[in-house]
């Protein structure tokens, strides 16, 4: 809240291309967006922060028509705008761009742009010519280095990024909504897309750019809006502020909170220990501390890794930051023989555990909970008793017969072990709920238990009581031994679980703090920012 | 209390019956819709309720039905298999041909019948999982090769089985006067039931059809299972040219075109998941007796052939869209 204003009124006395004021929205109980402001000058590119749940998401899906809001008003160009569908939002000249690109791939760039809108002869067919002739001339007039006859499938993924913007603007567009663009980019790709962006500034449309990676706010930005729960937590010129003054308005004071909060709730929502929760290095680790390591990666390369060094000991929870895309699920990934290694070696109990397949590493005692639980930890139409024993069917079988009892046993313990909310274990997962899933997918490792033990977001789109609990087993496979590696965005959980936390960049591990070492999510945020090397000379 | 649990053993079992008789999402339609096929034949053709018809049916659908069993397996780990007719008319030549050059022995015939069988299924099996080619077009090569293969092998013409215990074993002995066609589909059906439900391998080709990331992701090897599965499927049609081949007392390289609409309409009306992940060996029998007794009545009410034809795929469509949700 700092200095908002100011910026607005000095910068010029320009109309904006559309201005959000208080607007709110309400989804059941749940207050989304409490009266946001944002606005938007001609050839701007305004980005917009916030951490997951702030309401960015909330507001853009209301800009794209997508959603109504409650109350408030928005104008495009100085005139109020009913936004109550996509056509209507389309119409007034707001175009999004989604992560999931929308692109036919098969087709060329041309085809893809012109989808819908074929210039036709009279008979039906396309006129091809003409539809490439149009194209060009589109490319050429913005200055976009795409060849619209080449299929989208070939090319890279900024360029159908690129393509996907320019499908966009196809028609009268006033302002531009980027949806975490860059997320699947790399730092060459990014250049691209940013001159792109530029370009398209230049003829005076306003850009809504929103993003978790604060160095992108200094290369391509103008201004800066921050929500936090549901409202605006501070607007700022990109010039005149820097990424702690950024950083201390996404996170807000709630830190402190959250401190405190967890202190108090200790051991009442797990059947874990009190105190279990405070644990660091010094309260949990020394009895194991002196063991020599589970897991240690040296130097493993691979298309995604470049030289990761890692060691994890027995009973520890260390801890994966990152940004999307920085390779710290390829590091699991690796570990659990998905993803082959070039260069490097993986040990486990000091040998080398050079896993070609997820079932070598099982046999050696590693669990991995996947990050996209419908995609790859459960088969959704199937039991939860089949899904529990999927990982297991070497112990539970003699001769390649199953073992009916032992599954069926094994799946009633572990469904009371991590308390499974189900009529039984016949229970199709897929009438599950979001925390009762996650939990299953941790059941299928319940026993016996892993060496080691892997988790990929292991709380995303989990509600809060079943995120305790799962923070409950963590610390149990811990206290018994298990050396635990976390992957998590959610950077109040890492400081939680985690006895030391690594800082993965770029394919590699930029540096490893103990726990003791970051107090607040705010000192880890600014470690992760400035981890990613800073491509100022694009610019 | 040692009645009550009795009591509660006897719910156990009964339970279990249930759960092997109904798995699926609505498998009672599949017992309804059989039980109205019986109903309204029995009125409509005084032949139709007699054991010896019964008897008729079985036989005559037994060669569906044991390689039903093998495409229920493929169908569940997300996979066709075009192949089946093809492969039983090779795997037929070769048991033929086997007895008539290499030793006169049914076992010899047996093996070289199932074996090659087998071996077609292998290759299935092999190039779908190894050069990732969807298993829709490997086995439509091999539904042409095999085919091209078999009529190759004897420049078309047909191989004289005289072997008479081949073809006391496999076509028209019986026990205890049930003919054998129809006791080689019971233990292809019980052989199925043991290795779909009861073993680890049914449970891996579920998960390997049901999601095969999660599968891949819970250390399962689907290349192997959904070859294996493959190669099932192979050696039953394998299993089914013995039988045809008994049955006729000669191998021939031009026999059932086309079988493998067939089968794959019993699996689908059986209650499997073209998506993978859902089936079970029963429903597959129920499909392939539902075909084999319409293909019956229809006869014995005197419909013509073509005609036949057309009601036939109207029932199917119906009957499938009908099980659906």
């Amino acid at each position: 809240m700092s200095e908002p204003v100011a910026v607005a009124a000095a910068s010029s006395p320009r109309v904006p291309l559309i201005r959000v004021t208080g607007v709110t929205k309400k989804f059941g109980g749940v207050q989304a967006l409490r009266g946001v402001n944002l606005e938007v000058l001609p050839g701007e590119v305004h980005a917009l922060l916030g951490e997951n749940g702030a309401g960015k998401s909330t507001l853009i899906k209301i800009l794209s028509g997508v959603h109504t809001y409650d109350e408030g008003s928005i104008e495009i160009a100085g005139r109020k705008v009913a936004f109550e569908s996509p056509a209507k939002s389309r119409e007034a000249g707001v175009a999004v761009v989604y992560q999931d690109l929308s692109l036919v791939e098969s087709l060329s760039v041309g085809a893809n742009l012109m989808l819908g809108r074929e210039p036709r002869t009279r008979l039906g067919f396309v006129r091809q010519r003409e539809l490439m002739a149009q194209v060009s001339a589109f490319l050429r007039e913005h200055n976009i280095p795409l060849d619209p006859r080449v299929p989208v499938f070939s090319l890279p993924f900024a360029y159908r990024q690129m393509t996907e913007i320019c499908k966009a603007l196809m028609g009268d567009v006033r302002v531009l909504i980027l949806d975490e663009p860059t997320s699947a980019l790399t730092g060459g790709e990014e250049k691209i897309l940013f001159d792109a962006i530029r370009t398209v500034t230049e003829r005076g449309v306003g850009v809504i750019y929103v993003t978790h990676r604060l160095n992108e706010v200094f290369r391509i930005s103008q201004r800066v809006t921050v929500f936090r729960d549901g409202a605006n937590a501070g607007q700022f010129a990109t010039a005149e502020t820097d990424m702690k003054r950024l950083v201390a308005a996404i996170v807000g004071p709630r830190h402190a909170a959250m401190q405190a909060r967890q202190e108090t709730s200790t051991g009442t929502a797990m059947q874990t220990a009190p105190g279990a929760d405070e644990r660091t290095v010094a309260q949990v680790a020394p009895q194991f501390a002196h063991h020599a390591p589970v897991l240690t990666l040296t130097n493993v390369s691979n298309a995604r890794l470049s030289g990761v060094n890692l060691s994890v000991r027995k009973g520890e929870v260390h801890g994966l930051a990152g940004l999307i895309g920085s390779g710290r699920t390829e590091i699991l990934q690796t570990i659990f023989g998905l993803l082959p290694i070039h260069q490097g070696t993986i040990d486990l109990d000091g040998e080398p555990l050079a896993a070609r397949r997820p079932a070598d590493a099982i046999r050696r005692g590693v669990a991995l909970v996947p990050e996209d639980r419908h995609l790859q930890g459960l088969v959704l139409e199937h039991s939860i008793e089949r899904n529990l024993t999927l990982p297991r069917l070497p112990q539970l079988s003699r001769g390649g017969w199953l073992l009916a009892k032992a599954a069926a046993l094994q799946a009633r313990v572990a469904m009371k072990q991590l308390s499974v909310k189900a009529p039984d274990a016949s229970t199709h997962v897929k009438f599950l709920s979001g925390g009762n899933q996650q939990k299953v997918v941790f059941a299928k490792w319940n026993h016996p238990r892993p060496k080691l033990l892997l988790l990929d977001e292991p709380t995303i789109g989990v509600d809060v009581g079943a995120r305790e609990e799962i923070y409950g087993v963590v610390h149990d496979a811990a206290l018994a031994g298990t050396a635990v590696v976390v992957v998590s965005s959610d950077l109040d959980e890492l400081l939680r679980l985690c006895d030391r936390i690594s800082i993965v960049a770029d394919g590699s591990i930029e540096r490893t703090v103990e726990r003791g070492q970051i107090r607040h999510t705010e000192e880890l945020h600014h470690l992760i920012q400035l981890s990613r090397p800073t491509e100022e000379l694009a610019t | 209390m040692p009645a009550e649990r009795q009591a509660a053993q006897r719910r156990g079992r009964m339970g279990r019956i249930a759960q092997l008789l109904l798995q699926g999402d609505r498998p009672h339609m599949l017992y309804i819709a059989f039980a109205i096929l019986l109903v309204v034949f029995s009125f409509a053709s005084p032949w139709f309720l007699s054991i010896d018809n019964f008897l008729n049916i079985g036989r005559q659908t037994a060669l569906v039905s044991i390689i039903a069993i093998g495409m229920t397996f493929v169908i569940i780990a997300r996979q066709i298999d075009l192949s089946v007719g093809s492969a039983l008319a090779l795997s037929g030549m070769s048991a033929a041909l086997a007895m008539s050059h290499i030793s006169d022995s049914w076992i010899v015939g047996a093996i070289a019948g199932i074996g090659t069988g087998a071996i077609v299924g292998a290759i299935n099996g092999l190039v779908t999982t190894r050069l990732s080619i969807p298993s829709f077009l490997v086995t439509l090569g091999t539904l042409s090769a095999a085919r091209g293969l078999a009529l190759m092998v004897t420049t078309t013409r047909p191989e004289i089985i005289t072997n008479d215990r081949f073809i006391a074993i496999f076509g028209e002995g019986d026990i205890a006067g049930v003919p054998v066609p129809i006791l080689w589909t019971l233990l292809a059906v019980i052989g199925g039931i043991l290795l779909l439900h009861y073993s680890v391998f049914g449970r891996q080709v579920y998960a390997a059809g049901g999601n095969p990331t999660a599968a891949l992701y819970s250390g399962i090897n689907i290349r192997r299972v959904t070859t294996l599965a493959f190669v099932l499927t192979g050696a039953l049609a394998g299993l089914a040219a013995l039988v045809l081949a008994a049955r006729s007392h000669a191998a021939r390289p031009d026999v059932v075109q086309g079988m493998e609409l067939d089968v794959i309409a019993s699996v689908t009306l059986g209650g499997c998941s073209l998506f993978g992940g859902r089936g079970f060996i029963l429903g597959t029998l129920l499909g392939s007796l539902i075909i084999g007794t319409l293909n019956n009545g229809l006869v014995l009410l005197g419909v013509s052939s073509s005609l036949q034809l057309v009601i036939k795929g109207v029932i199917i469509v119906a009957a499938v869209a009908f099980t659906r949700k």
